[in-house]
């Protein structure tokens, strides 16, 4: 019975070939989209899972009033293991903060982020030197060890795992260290590096308020976490208040609790960070939800599609002393193979589109690996799609009664007439708002694109550098006049500057300022001569930094228009404002300009070029003349180090215009991720619907060539069969407008900077759905119109 | 080659086997105050009322009417097809109202062949596997199929169509495929509704002594359906049937 079941089944979908290869590559095409975001989510979800501790292990941070961090303090981790049983092991980390420059002859590695680790920490985290994790030897040994990437770009012929000595800084430097090996940089986890130098301890003597590290505790399996987090806060707040006798600091630190983050909550939602990569995985799941059923609604309007006819079968098996169940396994295996067949299509696809999905996000999966969760999951999404495809003809089909199809003109169309619509615009209604979607986010992005920064970032020329310039000079660092000079020796170099910050999206740093008895935040930049005129920032009132007053380097500031309207300045030109124990004297007010790109405002800002309470000022800055841009770059590079000896040899710059694009990337990935989805679903869903026309236009040929000989127009005809698709697909516009208008709406208002709402793209929406319904619909309908009556009715 | 019947069951081979089965199961249908109606916006519309009536094994009864009298009604109630609004029906001394699915399928494998009036062949199925369908719902062997198959192929005189679709068939011919499935699976009773109403008298002729022989040599209950007179006359028994009641009850001689 299978076997000839199996053969008419083949049979069937060979005669709708076409039919059939729309639906298969349809789904196929769907199922590759979902089989990426299934990998993308498993991958994402399963940060630091090789750890044989995963479950036990939480990150401990501490929630102020008005704010959340990871940051702790060494003694504190110390502390926690001391006084809990119940925590096995703790540690800290600390990141590196400085990008250290390593030489070994000709061979140069910049080392980001050279991390440092207690011994502890190591072991809870699970760091993998090659050769296994050692205890360094006395209390301030160090083993260092670079990143098995980070070995090949310094010793590329390296095959054994011996310790070798790299020069640090610049190669007349002299100062040398010991690497004792590679490790590896396991890049699916939280804990990255380019090196790591492992301590027994590491922060000795820093106290409670050196709050840079990180601290790892590894519990006893089926420890009371929440009662364990509570111990914690007790603890820390009794180690802050050891000694302390002034009232509003008791206060304060009363007011301070600490949590326990599990490192699983790490990647995706830590509790003090932002849950974004959380969301964005969530919004992507369901879109590959949503295109899968997408695919699969096409199987199951076809099933309506074919009831008719499929019903009469139906019923004479029964006669024949068929069972139900055996129908439905029937049905079942017809829809099994289309799928199983789509699902290695689907892999083919998912194979080919790889590449472009991981450029896209940044990522290495890849289909073809042994320990590869897909070989679970797509036996198990095989199983879901087929039931979800064939669940109408399973069980609605099956159940026919033999004395209803039997008798005379049955016809399953009144039955599921609901249903097959409702899909039909379920199906465009998701597309509508994939469409309207893919219009708004083009739109906002565009506006980014186009819209007045406040700054001008083309030709710009961020050269990355480790001297220190501020000024007065602080722990060793140099006058920028000198290097300046020699700078804008250079033809094309209009200008030069250095500052604490570029207007690359980060954050500045925040201080308190007093202005006229009102005290209040601003975030500070600690600027050199010619920032403003480097970057092309409007002034308002009063005038720039200018070296024709002494006083500028002393305690002038110039602040931006959002902080004038903070403190409500009236006339601020000339007046003063009080910080780090300066008198500053406003000497200028600058237009708002978008350092931190569209999502968060403008904030209020001031610009000082002294300010002791600040940060370093590394970060060089030039204007470069568009046409002489590669000739002063190769001068630089030449000259980089008499130019500025203390940076080393090793020139390295990025164009400030590319560095603030990045900050739309996210935003690019959206676009790319939804482009993607409108077309597939739209693709999908006309793919269904052709089919499906082809059917009700195949069924209704009979009728068409009634009314034809009744003396019916072609265009009549053409009429009379789009109409029902037409009134389906206004329908389903007009479901998702209010949808995607809330759906659109949210997604704007993370933007401090954003377009106004447009109708535009639910009009062009609505137009593209019906055009391409008619069209659709039309190229089916003319093969009925232009059939020969005589041969419809024949066989009456 | 005419005569080489599939041989039915062995009990019922034998005139004198053949009495006593007869007389064993004397009631192999029997209908007592059937009714029908098809109730629309509350209104009921009879179809049939008080219909009582028994078959007997090895009966060959014609259903005649005029249409829209409730023939083809009434035999989908004797094929447990559609369930009588009122009264009893006992198949075989079973009570049809109290069968399950999974017994009435039973009943359908081993013992009730259709015809009908609008053939209902399997579109998707060639003429052979048409007729091989209920062979392999029934379990039936592959040899044993293969055989069985031949042998009605041969009968009809469609061997050389075998291959072909219903939908490259003549109506006659695919009559004639329906009538070869029903009896492929050598049940005990056939229903047919209408069984030469597309064939060409010759045909139904052929068709009608073909019914005869099942009836009389092989003892098979024969149910059928006819408009003509002179079909009717080669059963044993006609049912007239009008405003949803049997008016007559003949027997042919
Ligand atoms: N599902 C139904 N709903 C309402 N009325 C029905 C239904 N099925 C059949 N009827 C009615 O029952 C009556 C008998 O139908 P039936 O098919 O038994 O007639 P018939 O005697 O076989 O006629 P014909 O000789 O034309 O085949 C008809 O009047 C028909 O309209
Ligand atoms: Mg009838």
């Amino acid at each position: 019975m299978f076997k000839l079941n199996l053969k008419i089944a083949l049979r069937n979908l060979w005669r709708n070939r076409i039919i059939t290869s729309i639906n298969v590559g349809g789904l196929a095409i769907a199922l590759a989209a979902f089989i990426l975001v299934v990998m993308y989510f498993t991958y994402e979800t399963s940060f630091d899972k090789t750890n044989p501790n995963y479950n036990n292990i939480y990150v401990v941070g501490r929630i102020y009033p008005d704010f959340k961090t990871n940051y702790t303090s060494p003694p504190f981790a110390k502390a926690i293991k001391q006084n809990f049983p119940e925590v096995e092991n703790a540690g800290i980390t600390k990141r590196g903060f400085f990008e250290f420059t390593m030489k070994n002859g000709k061979n140069t590695l910049f080392a980001k982020n050279f991390m440092q680790a207690d011994y502890n920490a190591a072991k809870i985290l699970d760091l993998k030197p090659t050769g296994g994790l050692e205890k360094p030897a006395g209390e301030v040994d160090r083993l260092s060890y670079l990143s098995e990437e980070s070995m090949k770009v310094l010793y590329p012929n390296k095959t054994d795992n011996k310790p070798e000595m790299v020069g640090m800084g610049s190669s007349n430097s002299g100062i040398t260290s010991k690497i004792n090996g590679s490790i590896i940089n396991n890049l699916h986890s939280n804990i990255t590096f380019d090196g790591i130098s492992i301590g027994n301890e590491i922060g000795q003597g820093e106290n409670y308020g050196m709050n840079n590290y990180t601290t790892y505790i590894q519990v006893k399996p089926g420890t009371d976490v929440a009662n364990l987090e509570q111990k914690i806060t007790k603890l820390y707040r009794n180690e802050l208040l050891k000694g302390e006798t002034d009232q509003k600091t008791i206060e304060e630190i009363k007011s301070i609790s600490t949590f326990l983050d599990p490192l699983s909550n790490q990647h995706l939602k830590p509790k003090a960070g932002n849950d974004a990569p959380y969301k964005i995985l969530i919004a992507l799941s369901v879109l590959g939800i949503l295109i899968l059923v997408i695919a699969c609604i096409n199987f199951t309007n076809l099933s309506i599609a074919q009831a008719t006819k499929r019903a009469k079968e139906v019923g004479i098996k029964k006669v024949m002393g068929a069972y139900r169940f055996q129908l439905t396994t029937q049905f079942l295996a017809e829809i099994f193979i289309q799928c199983l067949f789509a699902t290695v299509l689907a892999l083919i696809v998912a194979e080919l589109v790889l590449p472009y999905f991981n450029n896209l996000f940044q990522i290495n999966l890849s289909v073809w690996h042994i320990d590869n969760d897909l070989i679970w999951q797509l036996p198990l999404i095989l199983c879901l799609i087929t039931l979800i495809a064939g669940i109408y003809p399973a069980i609605v089909l099956s159940g026919f009664k033999p004395a209803l199809v039997l008798k005379g003109n049955f016809s399953t169309s009144k039955q599921s007439y609901w249903l097959r619509n409702s899909l039909l615009v379920f199906q465009f209604s998701i597309a509508v708002i994939f469409i309207i979607g893919l219009f708004i986010i083009n739109s906002q992005l565009k506006y980014m694109r186009s819209e007045d920064l406040g700054f001008t970032a083309n030709q710009v020329v961020y050269i990355k550098n480790q001297t220190l310039f501020n000024n007065p000079v602080k722990f060793g660092s140099l006058n920028f006049e000198s290097v300046r000079d020699k700078i804008l020796k250079i033809p094309g170099i209009k200008s030069a500057t250095v500052a604490t910050d570029v207007p690359d999206g980060a954050e500045n740093g925040t201080n308190g300022y007093t202005f006229e008895g009102v005290q209040s935040s601003l975030d500070f930049v600690d600027v050199d001569f010619d920032y403003f005129e480097t970057l092309d920032i409007k002034l308002k009132q009063g005038r720039f930094f200018s070296q024709s007053f002494s006083t500028d380097t002393a305690n002038s500031a110039v602040i931006n228009e959002s902080a004038v309207a903070k403190y409500g300045m009236k006339n601020p030109v000339g007046k003063t404002i009080k910080g780090c124990n300066i008198d500053y004297k406003i000497v200028g007010v600058i237009k708002d300009f978008k350092a931190q790109g569209f999502e968060s405002a403008v904030q209020p800002t001031i610009y000082t070029i002294k300010n002791p309470c600040g940060n370093y000022k590394t970060q060089i800055m030039l204007k470069i003349e568009e046409n002489k841009m590669a000739d002063a770059l190769a001068t630089l590079k030449a000259q980089w180090p008499q130019i500025n000896p203390k940076d080393g040899q090793d020139f390295r710059y990025e164009f400030l215009d590319e560095l603030y694009g990045k900050l739309f990337k996210k935003q690019e990935q959206l676009q790319s991720v939804f482009f993607a989805a409108a077309l597939l679903t739209i693709f999908i869903a006309i793919l269904g619907l052709f089919a499906f026309a082809k059917y009700i236009t195949n069924g209704r040929i009979k009728e068409i060539a009634v009314r034809k000989i009744l003396g019916a127009s072609d265009i009549q005809i053409f009429k009379l069969i789009n109409r029902s698709f037409l009134v389906m697909v206004l329908l389903a516009n007009v479901i998702s407008w209010p949808v995607a208008y809330i759906l659109t709406k949210k997604w704007l208002e993370t933007f401090a900077y954003r377009i106004d709402l447009p109708v535009l793209p639910f009009m062009s929406s609505a137009l593209i759905t019906i055009l391409l319904t008619v069209i659709t619909v039309s190229i089916q309908a003319k093969k009925a119109v232009k059939a020969n009556p005589v041969d419809a009715l024949k066989y009456e | 080659m005419k005569n080489r019947l599939v041989l039915p069951a062995p009990s019922l081979q034998g005139e004198a086997k053949e009495v006593s089965k007869y007389l064993i199961i004397n009631k192999m249908i029997e209908l007592k105050n059937i009714e029908k109606y098809y109730a629309t916006k509350g209104i009921k519309h009879y179809v049939l009322r008080h219909v009582t009536t028994n078959i007997k094994q090895g009966e060959f009864v014609s259903i005649m009417g005029p249409s829209g009298a409730g023939k083809s009604t009434l035999l989908n109630i004797l094929g447990m097809l559609e369930e009588p609004t009122y009264g009893s029906y006992e198949f075989m001394g079973e009570d049809v109202t109290t069968l399950n699915e999974r017994k009435r399928i039973e009943l359908y494998r081993n013992h009730i062949g259709f015809v009908f009036q609008a053939y209902h062949l399997i579109d998707e199925m060639t003429v052979y596997e048409n007729i091989e369908a209920p062979l392999l719902y029934k379990k039936i062997g592959g040899s044993e199929r293969k055989s069985r198959i031949a042998d009605l192929l041969d009968r009809f005189n469609i061997v050389a169509k075998k291959d072909l679709f219903p939908n490259q068939l003549s109506g006659g011919q695919q009559q004639l495929v329906g009538i070869a499935r029903a009896l492929a699976a050598q049940p005990t009773i056939i229903l047919a509704d209408e069984p030469t109403g597309n064939l060409q008298s010759a045909q139904a002729e052929e068709i009608m002594a073909l019914f005869q022989k099942l009836n009389r040599e092989e003892g098979i209950t024969i149910i059928q359906v006819t408009h003509s007179e002179k079909n009717a006359q080669y059963g044993n028994r006609i049912l007239h049937i009008a405003d949803g009641v049997v008016k007559d009850d003949i027997a042919i001689a």
